[in-house]
């Protein structure tokens, strides 16, 4: 009986060292369409290089730092870390900071958890339209990771939020039409 | 009693020496090389090597990779997916002879190879889509 039971337990024990691969890992999920749509937006202009030229410009822009760039299929790659903190999580850690410091505790030192950091990596793609000759169809992804103070993951995750892609393609417009005048 | 001490100390010393392993560098992999390839690759026809490559990135970007880098001349493309997990691909485009290209897949997720053949089924289905709406000129 003993036996059996240790059998079990090193089964168990061998079995979670095994690897496990989500099933559906590379399958199309439902919210494709979607997504692709907040996504990509249709630009005219008169080149591919007019594209990129205005994206490299609103990257640096938004303080990215350009890390790869491969012209002949219109992919550039940049990433930027900044400051994952909130500002309401920051002035709520100074205030516990200074009510503590009035009540005379010590080391009231809320203020320095305040330190996580994230990692945003941006891809931009400009497609060439297949159907009309001066419109490119340009695609944005954005991932993040967000670090805590001792370097541990906390978030790993693709940015989904519309609003965020719409200000960078609001960017790219005004860019755009500095670059190459009214279209 | 001194020669059973000598005896656990070596038993000791033994069983520790035991546990003194290298873990292995693992850098050729597991699997066989060419079932490896037959899993991973897919041919295709009539399309060019760029057209191709910009249907592989449509199809990333749709599986929600971001690309960290895209060589048109070598035809090599890795991406990376962060959700709950990280998946990292590369992709490379080969033009073989009689207008044929083709298309070679290798993922991993985490520390771990990804060795199941349905998983890149999965991808090829997706990019073989890709590939229709770019030969039918469809944006």
């Amino acid at each position: 009986m003993r036996c059996a039971l240790s059998s079990l337990l090193l089964i168990a024990i061998l079995g979670g060292c095994t690897a496990t691969i989500p099933k559906a890992a590379l399958r199309l999920p439902e919210s494709t369409l979607e997504v692709r749509a907040i996504q990509t937006r249709t630009l005219a202009a008169p080149s591919e290089i007019d594209i990129l030229t205005a994206t490299i410009a609103v990257l640096q822009d938004m303080e990215f730092n350009v890390e790869h760039i491969e012209k002949p299929l219109g992919v550039i790659t940049a990433s930027k870390i900044t400051d994952a903190d909130s500002t309401g999580e920051k002035v709520g850690l100074f205030f516990l900071d200074l009510l503590c410091g009035v009540g005379g505790g010590n080391g009231c030192n809320n203020s320095s958890s305040a330190m996580d950091e994230q990692h945003i990596t941006l891809t931009m793609v400009v497609l060439p339209s297949l159907a009309r000759s001066d419109e490119y169809a340009v695609r944005i992804t954005l991932q993040r990771v967000i670090y805590d103070k001792i370097d541990r993951i906390k978030v790993l995750e693709r940015i989904d939020d519309a609003e965020t892609y719409q200000q960078i393609f609001d960017n790219l417009r005004k860019s755009l039409y500095i670059q190459v005048g009214e279209i | 009693m001194s020669r059973l001490l000598q005896r656990l100390q070596l038993l000791g010393l033994l069983l520790l020496a035991g546990c003194a392993t290298t873990t292995p560098a693992n850098v050729t992999g597991a699997g066989t090389q060419l079932e490896t390839r037959q899993i991973q690759t897919r041919e295709y026809e009539t399309l060019d090597k760029a057209m191709t490559m910009r249907s592989v990135i449509a199809t990333l970007q749709d599986l929600g990779f971001v690309i960290d880098q895209a060589d048109a001349e070598l035809g090599t493309i890795t991406a990376t997916r962060l959700h709950q997990y990280t998946m990292r691909m590369t992709v490379t485009v080969v033009e073989k002879d009689a207008g044929r290209i083709s298309v070679r897949v290798n993922a991993r997720v985490g520390e771990n190879s990804v060795t199941d053949a349905a998983t890149y089924q999965d991808f090829f289905v997706v990019l073989d889509k890709a590939m229709f709406l770019t030969q039918h000129k469809v944006d």
